[in-house]
């Protein structure tokens, strides 16, 4: 991991108008960098604004205020995503929830695979499209028999890496995943985030995981933020999030992963948590190196 | 205790183009009243389809093969729709994966809640039937009740959504609930409250559980026995402390092993190699012997049958038989964190 | 919320106000747009032997020789005032012509509308009732034969069916000779072109339902309520049918312009004396006037059929009536 910074989110906001007059803050003066090289995981529960705030940074919706600047390009700003389409386009790849619904099922996996090289007009460095889609999928462990099979026909898990291939096909030096691994299995979210952690030491990319638990965050990333009603509450690095972690979100979120223990489980009391009566107010502040937590400005 | 449910040997099968899948395979297992019984497993090993075969709210193409479902003492197997709605939401009823598609979203919650009510009491109506309808929706922990029967799903957060789903089948006071993944699709800390909602609920109203799950760590917090599903068949059994503390079939060490609660500090997660079989074709012998480490020869020849290791725990694997090996388990024995 | 209705009927109405202007601007335009010659229906064969002068003054007399655009400016203000000139072919005012034929088409579209709209709906319900057994197998099959045969080649066998080789019913017209007033005659008439207009629209409709039904039976809260133990009749009617019962009542709602054109053409066949010979007539003879109220009429009723099923979607979809609230509501 180097100290370059990849990806810097500044005081991002995003409105969704519900009708004329009632809009939702999705995403409310959130802030975050992503060094290059580093797994930065972001953790809310559904509604918290982790998806939004990573369409935003992918440029899948315009942001309502704040600034996004990926290698030092606002991204926001149209004139300057023009200039730069080509690299934005190729070195930031996306990979959604449901692979079901993400992969067209009306082509095939080769298809799917080479289609964003053929669309950015690479010449594939293996020769064929074909021969780079089976050198893919090679490397996020399916074999080429898949090769002319249809989504529909894999799994759930063989699908999600069919999502990868296709991501990483176009070596990114950004990757985001939106919650990759929700709708799966907990053996083979094992297995997806084993190939994540393996690709990411490979390819050293900088890489953006979204998820709405922390169990599985914590073995995968370096840092963690996490997310609540809109607002980033706590960042910290992973270690230090878990031995300590500040906010009151944090915490009920720690009490929830289930201890596979059952003496120790029944007799476990989780948080209590009411999110309402909480303030969201205040900036971050940081409580010790790295470690920055949600409090209102004394 | 008596037995409240008994499954003996039963085989489900679906009849697809493709040929006939057999979902379930010469499954046999008990409920006692006021358990939870956790199944746990794979998507696609089964599970969720064995719930519904004894509730029989599968579709026209599956069809139970053979065994028997006794409930109560009484053998239901042959039972047709008219003999089992009369059975439905007063023996047992059932709560699904998903809240967000299980209520009928054109009415309100109060008028779902109701119906099921009625079903049971029909005689019941006006203030009654609504004092009915907020006591429910009080029970599982749905607060304001009376101003909030006039909403509709879409008005409810998942969560809400699953009380009001878990009111709708505790309606007609079920001696049995079956819950299908009912925490899957929700966000960590709620799953936890229905978690503690579910295992409250079986306290104060004795009502035994089936629990269907594919995360082994959630059922530590509410499962009394624990039943392991693979590729249609159950392959290991026993009390909860004894699947967590002294598990014996290798395919339960190697769900335990992929918790994450269990790699922290490691390298890479632990994972079971290969995938499950298809159940088009199962293969002869055991179907987990190829994705097994400890695997013997004769596993591939012939199936396991269920070897007693106390009068609770059993497990289907060559393993357990005296001209076996003797082998170290990689997991179990307590205090994992 | 009052004030917000208020906003939202008013915009629905500015909208209504607008299309039909635009409707009635195209019409005007693409009607002069067609080759013919307008005074032929007027003056019917004396055309041809009129000397340029007099074609000049017929022309002026009738208004044809101004540019478009002052054509449609005069009648647009004539419009206003209620005034939407007289019919060529039949020298007396529009509105007239169309008064004393609209009854006859109202009874035969409005008759034919309900009994497609009753008649789909027990049938959908029954096909998706026996999913898949013989009947529903049968009533599709013969659905998607019957919907394939063209509506005026149907009215033919029909006619020689009943009224040439048995003689049962009357091949043609609304009423027979001096009984105008008889509503069992009228009747009589009607059971010919009524039977061909419901039994060509009535399969796609009945599938419709049957479709919407079956999409419904296999959500998952037909699970919830089987569980609950529902009967699989009150499952049908109380939750598969009311839901899918929103949609069907929208989508019929637009439709009502459908059956109206197919009657139009069984008219034809029929020489039932409605709107839809009447058209045909005035767009043949060029008769501008009568054509502009006839297809702003037609316009009129496809707007506010479409919006009348918008309206219907919200009153019975708490969903879609519900979306104002909701913020409020989710934060209880």
């Amino acid at each position: 991991m180097s100290e370059e910074i990849l990806l810097d989110v500044r005081h991002l906001t995003h409105v969704f108008p519900l009708t004329k007059k009632i809009a939702v803050k999705a995403v409310d003066d959130v802030s975050f960098q992503l060094r290059r090289g580093e797994i930065f995981g972001l953790v809310g529960e559904s509604g918290s604004g982790k998806s939004t705030a990573a369409r935003c940074v992918m440029n899948i919706y315009r942001p309502y205020g704040g600034s996004i600047l990926y290698k030092g390009i606002d991204t926001c700003d149209p004139r300057a995503f023009r200039a730069n389409r080509r690299m934005l386009q190729t070195t930031r790849q996306l990979i959604f929830q449901d692979s079901n619904s993400s992969l067209n099922q009306r082509m095939t996996v080769c298809d799917i695979i080479s289609e964003p090289l053929k669309l950015q007009k690479i010449t594939p460095p293996r020769g064929s499209l074909r021969a780079e889609a089976e050198f893919q999928m090679y490397y996020v462990g399916l074999d080429a028999g898949c090769l002319d099979k249809y989504p529909a026909e894999l799994s759930g898990g063989q699908r999600q890496r069919v999502a990868i291939a296709r991501a990483l096909a176009m070596e990114p030096e950004l990757l985001v995943a939106d919650e990759p691994v929700a709708s799966l299995d907990v053996s083979i979210q094992a297995q997806i985030v084993n190939l994540f952690k393996h690709l990411q030491q490979e390819h050293g990319f900088s890489f953006l995981f979204i998820a709405h638990d922390l169990a599985m965050v914590e073995f995968l990333c370096d840092r963690v933020g996490v997310m609540y009603r809109g607002r980033l509450v706590e960042t910290a690095p992973t270690a230090e999030l878990f031995a300590h972690p500040r906010h009151p979100y944090t915490q009920a979120l720690l009490s929830a992963i289930p201890v596979p223990d059952p003496r120790r489980e029944r007799n476990r009391r989780l948080l209590e948590f009411h999110g309402e009566s909480l303030s969201l107010a205040g900036a971050l502040a940081e409580v010790s190196p790295q470690h920055f937590v949600l409090q209102e400005e004394a | 205790m008596s037995e409240l449910l008994e499954v003996k040997n039963l085989s489900v099968s679906f009849f697809t183009p493709a040929g006939e899948v057999q979902a379930v395979r010469d499954v046999s297992f008990s409920l006692r009243a006021g358990e939870v019984l956790a199944v746990v497993g794979e998507s696609g090993c089964g599970k969720s389809v064995l719930c519904k075969s004894i509730m029989k709210l599968l579709p026209q193409t599956s069809k139970i093969k053979s065994g028997s479902i006794t409930v109560n003492g009484a053998d239901i197997t042959a039972y047709r729709e008219r003999d089992m709605h009369k059975l439905r939401g007063k023996l047992f009823s059932m709560v699904f994966q998903d809240p967000m598609t299980a209520l009928n979203p054109t009415m309100s919650i109060g008028a779902q809640i109701g119906e099921a009510v009625r079903v049971h009491q029909p005689r019941l109506s006006g203030p009654a039937l609504r004092e009915r309808v907020a006591e429910l929706m009080t029970l599982v922990g749905i607060q304001n009740p009376k101003e909030r029967m006039a909403l509709y799903p879409y008005n409810f957060s998942g969560g809400m959504r699953q009380r009001s789903v878990m009111a709708i089948a505790l309606a007609g006071n079920p001696s049995i609930l079956f819950a299908d993944e009912p925490t899957t699709a929700l966000d960590v800390t709620v799953q936890a409250q229905i978690l503690d909602l579910l295992r409250d609920l079986q306290q104060r109203l004795g009502t035994a559980t089936v629990f269907v799950t594919h995360d082994l760590g959630v059922v530590a917090r509410v499962a009394d026995r624990v039943a392991v599903m693979y590729a249609g068949k159950i392959v290991e059994t026993g009390t909860a402390e004894e699947i967590f503390y002294d598990p014996r079939h290798p395919y339960t060490w190697g769900l335990l092993r992929a918790l994450p609660a269990l790699n922290r500090g490691r390298d890479s997660l632990y994972t079971i190699p290969g995938m499950p079989p298809s159940l088009l074709h199962p293969p002869a012998g055991d179907a987990f012997a190829c994705r097994n480490a400890y695997a013997l020869a004769i596993d591939y020849e012939e199936e396991p049958p269920m070897f007693p290791i106390t009068d609770t725990h059993y497990a289907a694997t060559w393993l357990l038989d005296k001209r076996a090996p003797a082998i170290e388990p990689p997991v179990g024995g307590g205090g994992y964190v | 919320m009052k004030r917000n209705r208020m906003v939202y009927y008013g915009e629905k109405i500015l909208v209504f106000i607008l299309s039909v202007f635009l409707l009635s601007l195209a019409v005007f335009y693409v009607s002069r747009l067609a080759p013919g010659d307008p005074l032929v229906s007027y003056y019917g064969d004396r055309v041809e032997k009129m000397s340029p002068q007099e074609r000049a003054w017929a022309e002026d007399r009738l208004g044809l020789n101004a540019p478009i655009h002052v054509q449609y400016a005069r009648w647009l203000r004539d419009a206003f005032q209620g005034d939407f000139g007289i019919s060529y072919k039949y020298k007396m005012d529009v509105v007239e012509v169309i008064s004393g034929r609209i009854g006859n088409t109202l009874l035969l579209g409005g008759t034919g509308f309900l009994l497609i709209f009753a008649l789909s709906l027990l049938l959908g319900v029954l096909c998706a009732w026996y999913e898949d057994r013989p009947l529903d197998r049968i009533v599709c099959k013969i659905g998607t034969a019957v919907s394939c045969i063209p509506e005026f080649w149907l009215a033919l066998v029909f006619i020689l069916l009943f009224a040439v080789s048995l003689g049962w019913l009357p091949s043609s017209g609304a009423y027979s000779v001096g009984k105008s007033g008889d509503w069992g005659d009228r009747l009589h008439h009607l059971i010919l072109p009524l039977s061909i207009v419901v039994i060509n629209h009535l399969w796609y409709y009945a599938y419709m339902v049957r479709n919407r039904i079956l999409e419904e039976v296999r959500a998952d809260y037909v699970l919830l309520a089987k569980s609950k133990g529902l009967t699989k009749k009150r499952i049908m009617f109380r939750h598969c049918l009311r839901s899918a019962i929103p949609s069907y009542l929208s989508i019929m709602a637009v439709s009502v312009p459908h059956v109206l054109g197919g009657t139009y053409i069984v008219e034809a066949v029929f020489s039932y004396p409605g709107l839809g010979t009447l058209s045909y007539e005035s767009a043949r003879y060029k008769d501008y006037n009568l054509l502009m109220l006839l297809c702003i009429l037609s316009g009129v009723l496809v707007i506010l059929c479409s919006m009348a099923a918008q309206i219907i979607n919200e009153r019975i979809d708490p969903r879609v009536r519900g979306q104002e609230e909701t913020s409020e509501v989710t934060k209880l």
